[in-house]
């Protein structure tokens, strides 16, 4: 993620090395190629300008502190900020959990839940998988092929156009299991009535956790949608798909929320 | 669609406005028509000479005028999820086109920012795409081939497109060209059952162009109006499944290549359209989930970057949301307000 932005940064750190004042013009051009790479990574634009201000602001206005050179100085005030910027990395807690997997339409929710699934399983966990995507034609097929392929037991009726009662069906019989994952139908922030069902879900399935899959293409939009998936439903882990194509997964990391996998090197899954 | 990039370009709009206006009254010219237009009539010598003086009088525009609004726009662009690159290009040619351009005293304001805008925008848009004309014009079968990356809603589009064809008094045949997703096959065979369209499928795991192949031969043999061939998502960085498109459309030979992509897809928009359409090409564009409150920049990006035409808005999951993209109307949309 954000690739081009370490060869861009180690450029425009390079015009400082040596200068013992800080100069301007250089802190300029450092944030404007910061600025660059953020933004061609699909980046919130208002963060990229805060996060560009407070660079400038602190590396001009801040004390060189002793034994630092400039060069080190701004670098480590560009790296506070985008730490700042991208939050903690979550983690996968291994252990008895129920997963509710939500996101837009496409999103990858479904590949991930087979991803996950295995995941867990290879960490010697029992799994099982809960297909709610009463919507999409060929959602159960899809799911329950992906989870055959591995061994995984999946809960689903392709049938069924109540998602609730296949959630309520389907956790007691995943009752000798460790690991539930909830596989849901894609919505988004608009539709009301969806974001209301995946509301339903998480109380009658008293989620774990509660992750959010974002496509790694997904642009400036991907903070407000986080947002109202975060009002609905707490989200407390985002995914992001689809990081083996060119996109950045600036918008994902915009999303203000805990990152807690890109499965990297992950692929479309056609079994 | 272009809900934020409509509000937001007014306030572009304005400030450019007031930022000639102030270089104007800097150079202590008023932009009102000068009161020495009201000579009387057929008088010569100096009240016509202080006419040509003033009215005739011209104001250039500079860069400074315009900087601050311009910086302005870029953000408005990049906010509305207008590629970082197009988002460039868009600036330096609005730039080119106010920059040094002479405005004559009493001439609005106005109508100079809001033309250069206008084109500016227009130039990327280009022209629509009329779908029903185009099978109108050409032997049947018309062949159409959709391509894109995975889950930008190709499938849905061919279920809608198909729907809206048959609406339009043209029989369809749709070909179940993605063979490699779970589900993919299900999936597809659904939306035709329940849209009443005829569907030509293979296995699973088997070869897309096989399948589609034989679709044509349907078509051929049936002489149905329309084929419409669905292919499996990839990336354009994957050699192998470009190849694989490549064979596709060596076998199935398209009319037409309908590149198939998201309206809330950001940067990546650019790279990957203009990928497909090296590689395979495209002919035009359909954009799905315009519905998700999308900014519409990918739009104006895909656009820009390909030179081709859109032809539909996907607006939702229904076979009824689909709409004609029409440029004109969203210039009009976008600047027809004009206060
Ligand atoms: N290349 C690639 N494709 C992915 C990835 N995740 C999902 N996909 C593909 O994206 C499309 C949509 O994924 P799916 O799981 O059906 O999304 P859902 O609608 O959110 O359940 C499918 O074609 C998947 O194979 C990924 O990480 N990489
Ligand atoms: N909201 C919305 N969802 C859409 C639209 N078009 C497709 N989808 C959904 O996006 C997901 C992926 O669509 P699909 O046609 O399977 O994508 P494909 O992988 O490119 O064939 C499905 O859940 C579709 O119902 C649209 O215009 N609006
Ligand atoms: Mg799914
Ligand atoms: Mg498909």
């Amino acid at each position: 993620m954000l690739d081009k932005l370490g060869s861009s940064l180690k450029d425009a750190l390079k015009k400082l090395a040596g200068k013992t004042v800080v100069d301007r013009a250089a802190v300029e051009e450092l944030v404007k190629d910061l600025q660059r790479a953020l933004l061609q990574s699909d980046v919130n634009v208002k963060l990229v300008m805060g996060l560009s201000n407070a660079i400038k602001k602190r590396s001009l206005e801040e004390e060189l502190p002793k034994g630092v050179n400039v060069r080190e100085h701004v670098l480590r005030i560009v790296y506070q900020e985008l730490v700042n910027l991208m939050g903690d990395g979550g983690e996968v807690k291994l252990g008895a959990q129920t997963i509710l997997m939500a996101g837009l339409q496409g999103s990858g929710k479904t590949t991930t839940t087979a991803k996950l699934a295995r995941y867990f399983q290879r960490k010697g966990l029992r799994v099982g998988v809960i297909c709610a995507d009463t919507f999409r034609p060929g959602a159960y097929e899809q799911i329950s092929t992906l989870c055959s392929k591995i061994n995984i037991p999946c809960f689903g009726d392709p049938k069924e156009k109540d998602a609730l009662k296949l959630v309520r069906d389907g956790l007691p019989s995943m009752s000798g299991l460790e690991v539930v994952i909830i596989d849901t139908q894609g919505r988004h922030a608009l539709e009301n009535d969806l974001i209301q069902e995946i509301i339903d879900i998480n109380t009658i399935s008293k989620a774990t956790h509660r992750w959010l899959v974002i496509d790694a293409a997904l642009g400036q939009q991907a903070s407000e949608q986080a947002r109202r998936f975060h009002e609905a439903i707490a989200i407390d882990g985002v995914i992001i798909t689809k990081m083996d194509g060119t996109a950045k997964g600036g918008g994902a990391l915009s999303a203000g929320l805990t990152l807690t996998a890109s499965f990297p090197g992950s692929s479309a899954w056609g079994i | 669609m272009f809900e934020k990039l409509k509000s937001r370009l007014k306030e572009v709009r304005n400030k450019l406005d007031s930022g000639i206006n102030e270089a104007a009254t800097r150079e202590g010219q008023p932009a009102e028509v000068p009161a020495a237009e009201k000579r009387p009539a057929g008088s010569t010598g100096l009240v016509d000479r202080v006419k040509v003086l003033i009215v005739d009088r011209e104001l250039v525009i500079s860069e400074s005028d315009i900087s601050e609004a311009l910086s302005e726009l870029e953000i408005v662009l990049l906010e509305n999820d207008v590629a970082f690159p197009v988002t460039e290009e868009i600036i330096a040619n609005l730039v080119k086109e106010l920059v040094g351009k002479r405005r004559k005293i009493g001439e609005p304001v106005d109508a100079i920012v809001l033309s250069a805008l206008k084109k500016a925008l227009g130039d990327v848009l280009g022209e629509g795409f009329d779908i029903i004309n185009y099978i109108k014009t050409h032997e049947h079968p018309v062949k159409i081939l959709f391509t894109g990356v995975n889950g930008t809603g190709k499938t849905t589009t061919v279920a809608k497109i198909g729907y809206f064809l048959k609406k339009n008094g043209f029989s369809v045949v749709i070909g179940a060209g993605d063979t490699f997703r779970a589900g993919a096959i299900e999936q597809i065979d659904v939306h035709a059952q329940r849209i009443g369209i005829k569907i030509i499928q293979h296995q699973q795991g088997g070869d897309p162009s096989a399948v589609l192949f034989d679709t044509v031969q349907y078509a051929v043999a049936h002489n149905v109006d329309v084929v419409l061939a669905d292919t499996a998502g990839r990336f354009h960085n994957r050699a192998n499944l470009m190849n694989q498109l490549e064979k596709i459309r060596r076998v199935m030979k398209p009319d037409l290549i309908v590149y198939v992509d998201e309206a809330v897809a950001g940067n990546d928009a650019v790279i990957r359209a203009d990928e497909f359409e090296k590689t395979v090409g495209a002919d035009a564009v359909v954009l799905t989930k315009a519905d998700m409150d999308p900014r519409g920049g990918a739009a104006i990006s895909i656009a820009h970057t390909i030179g081709k035409p859109l032809m539909f808005l996907g607006t939702g999951q229904g076979y009824d949301d689909i709409s004609p993209f029409s440029p004109e109307k969203v210039i009009e949309e976008l600047f027809g307000d004009v206060a």
